[in-house]
């Protein structure tokens, strides 16, 4: 049964939620998608300064540079084994005058900077043990464990070590001792007494990219915690058996699986466990130690994590983290071959994230990765705001040891590369952009019941499924193709559906987001479609969230089989969804059929479609219409395309100023694997959503200096 | 060798990627292809029929023979593969247009990490870490746990990292410095200085550093390179070596099997080894130069290059008694086994990345 028709649709661009809201009481927050400090909105835009890699003489005229960037915030990890010095022993500046975090601080707050400081203990930064002391790392009661009870160690240069274990009690006691000695700096400093306005509990908390489903973690500590996750998701050891198949004595009894045996779904439940207490493990790990920092006297501010590349394979949830912080959101290294990625990336946090945001956009590079040039930061920048960021952190912004590409020298000068982030700066301020709003009719629900069934299926050990992602491939490549007894490989298929539906979405031209299935339901009901696999086990909580959404009005595409098992395998009545779409999504050609069927009976928005489909196109509007438009190649050759409007429109080139118009159609020109960005003129007058054409000569002429029909570069 | 707490610093993206194409010519192929058409790639037969050899088709079996996965790591998943064990594997990497094929048993990896994990000391470097890394490897590629196709080093022995050290304290001794300039129409191309101390390479400066510490260069690289050595050795340590030369001539002679290549473009100046040390001397010894003089011979119409070489062949003589020869210290010649590797990639013409 079609929803709503179009001009009964509610507008999507409308007041947040509660989900925007943050959990607590703080002094400085988060509200219209920015930092609420006093009565200032300041967007999250920042740039990354090291201060204890630049001389002292440099950080006046670095922090310069960055606030002549437009930059409101600058952010600085906190190394631990760079300030420790002996056991116990720690530098902040007495000895050596550039580990004078404080000194640094201070300066920022001089110069009207907000600061953003990330004290870890794991920061990487491409730091030797990624910034622990080498104590840490090789105290064998820190050291997370594999099946065998080895250190497990991360191959990353400059020196392989033994990461540490989140279980670890003695570990998490190290930890409150430092967090106690950077409190000393940083808690005077938080605002308004001073600039840290934002503070980030860890980094990537991946387990250290050794996050393969069987690598770790069998410390001690961690076992314990695995007994005690059973008793908290069981209840009782009569219900783990019955779950498990098996006849433990008590939670004690149930081993933790040391590599994937199972043949059956019902051999399953045991490693699905294994996989949710992975993010278990890491999220209580993280709200651990954000409870360590606040009582180290950091708190009153929100707190960020950050997750690496390769998300979708990894042990963690944006939803689950956004329980431990209030900003979450992805780092972002990417080179312009890997479009697909970006945009995957980003429309899975502006679908599920309270605010989609990069702390960490990658401005050059560590040597050790997949070489980028300026062209490919940029790129990734745009694209990333073009289908919805909100803000970044430019990082590294100063240049320093083990990188290359940072707009501003080691010496705090700014490189030709710089102009073009001043430029991208002030034109995000200008328009106010993080207040804008993407339109999204279609959601693509992510099941993560079946991500951790491809974590516990990979067949490439320590290259997880997340580590596959992050070098090019996706979370599913190295998945085993047995069917376990289902009617299919799971484990590979409901990545498929998806990416079918994307691919069908793209080409047809209808804007759709990622919701994570654990998503807070209002995520669910911004949407008129949502579409999500399903096979013969499910989440009864998922299953029950779309329903609900499918209740109140949502069309619910699922498939190709009604769910029948529990993910314990146990027997379950699932509700037949309202409005349901039951499809069979094997091929390209599935998925384009049932879009186009959805479109149709739908009536699905197809805002400033282009031609050639090449070209991509997104439009960021507010209360008052459109007010960027991005036109997106990520060809290898020029394209020269059309763009359908609503009405008559005129356009600014946000780089090159360009003035650009149309009645119907924009026409222009988009270079090879470039992004443009659109700024329309005259927005109080510009048309709205519903396409009612505006009579140009009613808009002040006086706006247009050039530009004739269609001016194509 | 690798010192934890290597400094990195003066290369921008183009220098880097420049410097790293030369070892990993792929690499330009990774930064540069084209994207991909859709979130989940996959490939069959027919389609791998029309394209070009990339990437390595990976097959996980049991233990059983079962094939669990195949997968090409640039194309995607690969449908219905038909495969008949590691003999057939190099027919299945053509057939698939894969430049590599791998099969793996089932828990191979697990099995690596973890004997990784025992056999690591606190006290090892990366570049022994990766000694006792590759040792493994070889382990499990002969116990039949691992095959792959093609082998270009399979016959080279691994070296302990004692023997590394040895034949890097001939290369670069302690508290000295090696520099590395190359240009291409007139410009320099890419450059590093490395600095050995306390045993380990602790510095990997870029053009930025070089050309700051220089100051302005004439522009002539055959009379340029002194002053690059000179800076270097002020603002450094002390030059062990330098090579300089144009990025094309190393592109080739990094391929080129023959063991006299190195000493004919010695002798004819297409490249400039300055401060020339020992043990250059030595591997551009009799032989090599009797490879020069077959060639210039014939480049210059009967004239005797040994002739004019003759002084340098006697300096020869005279120090081998003085210096290991690497290729002794490690069991292998490295540059004749870095030209097998790199020969089943062919030169490109450089593409400098986008700015």
């Amino acid at each position: 049964m079609p929803g709503p028709r179009a001009s009964e649709r509610p507008r999507a661009v409308r007041a947040r939620g509660p989900v925007d809201q943050p959990p607590r009481a703080l002094r400085v927050d988060l509200r219209d998608r920015a930092l609420r400090v006093g009565t200032r909105s300041v967007p999250l835009l920042s740039g990354a300064v090291h201060y204890w890699r630049l001389e002292r003489s440099a950080w006046r005229p670095a922090l310069e540079s960055l606030v002549r960037l437009g930059l409101p915030i600058v952010e600085t990890y906190v190394p631990w084994g760079v300030h420790e010095t002996g056991p116990g022993e720690l530098d902040f500046g007495r000895r050596d005058a550039r580990k004078d975090l404080g000194a640094f601080l201070d300066l920022a707050h001089e110069l009207g900077l907000l600061a953003f400081v990330r004290p870890g203990p794991h920061i990487n930064a491409e730091l030797t043990f990624f910034g622990l002391p080498e104590r840490i790392v090789y105290d064998p009661a820190c050291q997370a464990r594999s099946p065998k009870g080895s250190p497990v160690y991360l191959f990353f240069p400059p020196v392989m070590f033994p990461v540490p274990s989140y279980a670890s009690a003695r570990f998490h006691q190290e930890v409150g001792a430092w967090f106690d000695a950077v409190g000393e700096i940083v808690a005077p400093r938080l605002w308004p007494e001073g600039p840290v306005a934002l503070l980030q509990v860890d980094n990537e908390a991946s387990f250290y990219f050794r996050d393969g489903a069987y690598c770790q973690d069998y410390h001690p500590d961690a076992l314990a915690g695995w007994h005690a996750f059973l008793a908290d998701r069981y209840g009782s050891v009569e219900a783990l058996n019955t779950a498990h198949r098996a006849a433990y004595p008590a939670f004690e009894g149930c081993a933790a699986p040391v590599r994937f045996d199972a043949q059956s779904p019902e051999a399953l439940t045991l490693h699905l466990d294994w996989a949710a207490y992975h993010e278990a493990l890491i999220a209580g790990a993280l709200g651990k130690m954000r409870a360590r920092m606040e009582r180290a006297g950091m708190e009153g501010v929100p707190f960020v994590h950050n997750l690496p590349l390769g998300d979708g394979g990894l042990p963690l949830s944006v939803p689950g983290l956004e329980e431990v912080a209030e900003l979450v959101g992805f780092d972002y290294y990417h080179g312009r071959r890997e479009h697909r990625t970006i945009k995957r990336r980003t429309l899975y946090l502006a679908g599920t994230a309270r605010i989609p945001y990069a702390p960490e956009l990658g401005v050059g590079a560590p040597p050790w990765f997949t070489p980028l040039a300026h062209a490919d930061s940029l790129y990734c920048a745009l694209c990333a705001l073009a289908f919805g960021l909100r803000g970044f952190n430019l990082y590294m912004l100063v240049d320093r040891d083990r990188w290359y590409g940072a707009p501003i020298d080691a010496a705090g000068a700014a490189r030709p590369e710089a102009d073009a982030w001043r430029v991208l700066v002030g034109r995000l301020v200008e328009v106010g952009f993080h207040r804008l709003e993407r339109r999204a009719e279609v959601a693509l629900v992510v099941p993560r019941e079946y991500q951790r069934l491809s974590r516990a299926t990979n067949l490439l050990g320590p290259i997880s499924p997340a580590t596959v992602e992050a070098i090019g491939g996706t979370p599913v490549d190295g998945c085993r193709d047995d069917d376990l007894g289902f009617a299919g490989p799971v484990q590979t298929l409901w990545f498929r559906m998806l990416a079918r539906f994307a691919d069908a979405l793209t080409d047809a031209g209808i804007p759709y987001v990622y919701v994570d299935g654990d998503a807070d339901p209002a995520r669910l009901a911004d949407h008129r479609v949502l579409i999500t696999p399903s096979y013969e086990y499910a989440s009864t909580e998922r299953w029950q969230r779309v329903c609900d959404a499918a209740r109140e009005g949502s069309t619910l595409v699922y498939g190709p089989t009604m769910p029948a098992l529990d993910a314990e395998m146990l027997p379950h009545a699932f509700e037949v969804p309202r409005r349901g779409r039951r499809v069979l999504i094997d091929t390209a050609a599935d998925a384009a059929r049932v879009v186009a069927e959805l479109a149709e009976a739908l009536e699905l928005a197809r805002p400033f479609r282009a031609t050639p489909t090449l070209l991509e196109t997104t439009v960021h509007e507010d209360e008052h219409g459109p007010r960027v438009l991005f036109v997106v190649n990520a060809e290898k050759h020029a394209l020269d395309g059309e763009v359908a409007l609503p009405g008559p429109l005129d356009f600014v080139d946000a780089f090159s100023g360009e003035r650009l118009s149309g009645d119907t159609t924009l026409r222009l020109r988009v270079p090879a694997q470039t992004v443009r960005m659109l700024l329309v003129d005259a927005p109080d007058a510009a048309p709205t959503q519903t396409p009612t054409p505006t009579p140009r000569a009613a808009r002040p002429r006086a706006r247009r200096t050039s530009g004739g029909k269609g001016g194509a570069s | 060798m690798i010192s934890p707490h290597l400094r990195f610093e003066g290369f921008d993206a183009r220098s880097w990627t420049n410097l790293l194409s030369l070892f990993a010519p792929g690499l330009r192929d990774r930064v540069e292809g084209d994207p991909a058409d859709t979130d989940a790639p996959e490939i069959d037969l027919r389609e791998a029929r029309s394209e070009v050899a990339e990437g390595t088709l990976v097959i996980v079996r049991a233990d059983d023979g079962r094939i669990l996965r195949a997968l090409h790591t640039t194309r995607g998943r690969v449908r219905d593969l038909a495969y008949d064990g590691p003999q057939d594997l190099e027919r299945v990497a053509r057939a698939y247009a894969a430049r590599r094929a791998l099969e793996l048993r089932e828990g191979v990896l697990d099995e690596l990490a973890e004997t990784l994990a025992q056999r690591l000391e606190r006290t090892d470097d990366y570049a022994t870490q990766w000694l006792v890394l590759a040792r493994i490897i070889r382990e499990l590629t002969s116990s039949g746990k691992i095959h792959a196709w093609p082998r270009p080093v399979d016959d080279v022995p691994i070296p302990t990292s004692g023997m590394v050290r040895r034949a890097l304290d001939i290369v670069l001794p302690d508290e000295h410095a090696l520099v590395v300039v190359l240009w291409e129409d007139g410009a320099p191309w890419t450059a590093v200085a490395l600095r050995r101390r306390d045993g380990a390479v602790d510095l990997a400066a870029g053009p930025d550093l070089i050309f700051r510490w220089t100051g302005p260069l004439g522009g002539d690289w055959r009379r340029d390179h002194r002053v690059v050595a000179d800076a270097v050795a002020r603002a450094v340590a002390p030059v062990h070596v330098g090579l300089f030369a144009e990025a094309s001539q190393i592109r080739a002679l990094l391929r080129d099997p023959d063991p006299g290549a190195w000493a004919r473009a010695v002798a004819v100046r297409d490249i400039i080894v300055h401060p020339t040390p020992p043990y250059v001397a030595v591997a551009l010894g009799a032989d090599a130069a009797r490879a020069v003089a077959r060639t210039t011979s014939r480049w210059l119409g009967g004239f005797d290059a040994l002739k004019p070489l003759a002084p340098f062949a006697s300096y020869v003589r005279g120090r081998v008694g003085e210096v290991g020869s690497i290729t002794a210290l490690l069991g292998f010649d490295p540059l004749r086994a870095l030209a097998r590797s790199l020969a089943e990639r062919p030169v490109r013409d450089p593409q400098p990345p986008a700015k």
